[in-house]
């Protein structure tokens, strides 16, 4: 169908506003909560709710260090591309059975599309500040990348070809039986491998780690830090939306409005994301690039395998 | 709309293809030419073969990662901070992409093609898929089977200890000895090969399973340069030192 | 947008990847100007289906071959750019006389 229902331009801007400054919020305080208490350091509820905004005050008045010759388009870029890019994925998930702000006749396509150019602005991010460690962290992050790239799409295809159609929306319609986290048992693990490499955290903690010293963030600092979080918080909210709504059922629910189902089902791959951040090592990079092509990929392949004969 | 939409992404993929082989960083004309991609891509998108466009999107997005990576491997000035002008027959090249161009734009306006637009309310990427697996069912399986042997055939010719040359020569330090063996200690065990550390400390035999650093004070301290990595560090008391003004990557979780 | 407006796009890409196939020297900036072309080709063949082919479902097999033959032709090219390096230690189109070995 090349007819896609989508909200007006303005009401479309405010929406993914809105969801990804809740988000991007609410991403936040998990993961001070989470790592505070790994730390066996306790938050009151009133800190840890305020502890974005502290952060964001804090680096908003920090200075912005210039490191020599850097490649500023690219330095502004990577921030302000992975955002666009994470509004870009939010946009045609369906948040409600009433509200998809773009729901497009390829939406898995173009959500897949949108994490390919996130790896791009994630290697601008290490490359930008012509600094060694940084440009480290990204040739890391882009061989790790490659590996759980392809994994991501055969996932979300399987996930699709239950749909018969590419259109996420038409996905979440096909999950009202029965879920696909159930009927395809192994897309949302291999799925939140690939969330958590995008986001670099957890096992996949490659980019900003403190093995290298801050990674590609080690010359952040002030506006460009703050920026850099944000982005990254944001795509982890746009995975976590479509995590909900590919695998978990979107905005099916018995008693609650659709919205808050999808809400809820979205706080809840956040917050075991936000712990997998914290709690799982890290993995060397060598280590799992041969786990990706071995074994992952082969997985992959086996739920491919299931879907296609889950539709017979 | 469409057709303002359709000139600027035109004129961005032009100018930007152009770009590509004018900007002096590597990287800058890697990403200029997926910059280029992206808008033939969206450009695809407008003339209704929406699944096209966004495939090339992310066939693009990735083959241009990859791309960029063997640029800086290639390229003697990647991050373009000297100017640079690799060019030969200048003029010549400049002539046959000209007379290239004229060609197919002369085509373009002077043949007689006929009208036949697609159907906006057709569903494209339906078609395409019953197609592919339908009547195209045999160009299908071939372009797989021939992907299948450019994977094969890629990894033949560079694979690192293929009949092309060593593949290991370029990326590892010369050994210390001329004649020693300097492949990487997972592809041959060799202890005596150069590449490892060597670390000439002091510090090499002594056992700090109880380290007192008592008392210091690491307020501005740099440590960068100091290679902790073969010791011990079983008990280090660390009472008594201000760690004031360093800054512990993970304590404050800078989010 | 009609079909002499994309075929001037496409011939303008086109005439760019000509230019800089035949101007760069190293043989990575030579295969981004094969990519150019390619990406040309790719527009005007999907130009002629949305305008000339009535949306017929083979229009867009052929751009799926083409963009599987710009794949093709990344990799394998890449592939013998390593080879020719590790064999003659020649990045450049000068530095090789003729393929023989």
């Amino acid at each position: 169908m090349n007819e896609v229902e989508q909200l007006s331009a303005p009401l479309a801007i405010v929406v993914v506003a809105a969801v990804l400054v809740v988000g991007v919020y609410v991403s936040s305080v998990v993961d001070v909560v989470a790592f505070r208490s790994v730390a066996g350091q306790r938050l009151r509820p009133g800190s840890a709710a305020l502890f974005p905004a502290r952060v964001a005050h804090r680096l908003s008045r920090q200075q912005s260090v210039r490191t020599e010759r850097p490649d500023m388009i690219l330095r502004v870029l990577a921030p302000a591309a992975l955002l666009g890019l994470a509004a870009a994925a939010v946009t045609v998930i369906p948040l409600s059975p009433g509200i998809v702000v773009a729901d497009v006749g390829t939406g898995i396509v173009l959500f897949g599309a949108a994490e390919a150019l996130a790896i791009v602005a994630i290697f601008f991010h290490g490359w930008s500040p012509n600094s060694p460690f940084a440009l480290i962290a990204g040739y890391r992050f882009v061989a790790v990348a490659l590996s759980y790239e392809l994994l991501s799409m055969f996932v979300l295809i399987g996930a699709a070809i239950p749909a018969e159609s590419l259109s996420i929306g038409a996905i979440v319609e096909s999950q009202a039986g029965l879920w696909n986290v159930i009927r395809q048992p192994l897309g949302l693990p291999l799925f939140l491998i690939v969330s958590l490499g995008v986001t670099f955290s957890g096992p996949l903690d490659l980019l900003d780690s403190n093995d290298l010293a801050g990674g590609g963030s080690v010359e952040d600092s002030g506006m460009q830090r703050l920026a850099w979080q944000t982005a990254r918080h944001a795509m982890r909210i746009a995975f976590a939306a479509c995590a909900a709504a590919v695998f978990l059922g979107g905005w099916h629910g018995p008693v609650l409005p659709g919205g808050l189902w999808m809400a809820l089902k979205t706080f809840a791959v956040i917050a075991l994301l936000g712990f997998l951040d914290v709690f799982v090592a890290r993995i060397s990079a060598e280590r799992f690039v041969r786990v990706a092509w071995g074994v992952l990929l082969p997985l992959a392949f086996l739920n491919l395998l299931i879907a296609g004969v889950g539709a017979l | 709309m469409i057709d303002v939409a359709f000139v600027v992404f035109s004129v961005a993929a032009v100018a930007s293809g152009y770009g590509v082989f004018r900007v002096d960083s590597m990287i800058r004309a890697t990403y200029l030419l997926l910059a280029s991609f992206l808008n033939v891509g969206a450009i695809l998108v407008l003339l209704l073969a929406e699944y096209l466009g966004v495939a090339l999107l992310f066939m693009m997005t990735v083959e241009m990662i990859v791309m960029g990576l063997f640029m800086v491997m290639f390229m003697m000035n990647p991050a373009g901070l000297n100017p640079m002008n690799m060019v030969h027959q200048p003029r010549f090249a400049a002539a046959a992409g000209v007379v290239a161009a004229a060609g197919v734009a002369v085509v373009a306006v002077f043949a007689d093609f006929p009208v036949a637009p697609v159907d906006a309310e057709s569903a494209t990427t339906r078609e395409l898929g019953i197609e592919l697996l339908g009547g195209s069912m045999l160009v299908f399986e071939s372009i797989g089977v021939t992907l299948l042997a450019t994977m094969v055939c890629s990894v033949i010719l560079s694979s690192a200890t293929g009949r092309f040359g060593d593949g290991y020569e370029g990326s590892v330090a010369p050994a210390l000895e001329p004649g020693g063996d300097h492949r990487p200690a997972d592809d041959l065990y060799d202890p005596d090969a150069a590449g490892g550390m060597d670390m000439d400390m002091d510090m090499g035999d002594m056992d700090h399973g109880e380290m007192d650093m008592g008392g210091m004070d690491m307020g501005g301290m740099d440590m960068g340069g100091m290679d902790m990595g073969g010791m011990d560090h079983g008990e280090m008391d660390m009472g008594g030192m201000d760690m004031g003004d360093m800054d512990h990557g993970g304590m404050e979780r800078d989010s | 947008m009609n079909l002499m407006t994309v075929l001037l796009v496409a011939a303008a890409l086109i005439g760019v990847g000509v230019w800089g196939a035949l101007a760069q020297q190293t043989f990575v900036m030579l295969m981004m100007g094969i990519e150019m072309m390619l990406n040309g080709v790719i527009l005007a063949v999907a130009g002629f289906w949305a305008f000339a082919g009535a949306g017929l479902p083979k229009g867009q097999v052929l751009v799926i071959l083409s963009m599987a033959v710009m794949a093709i032709e990344l990799a394998i090219g890449f592939a013998l750019v390593t080879a020719v390096y590790r064999a003659r230690q020649a990045d450049m189109t000068e530095g090789i006389g003729s393929l023989k070995g």
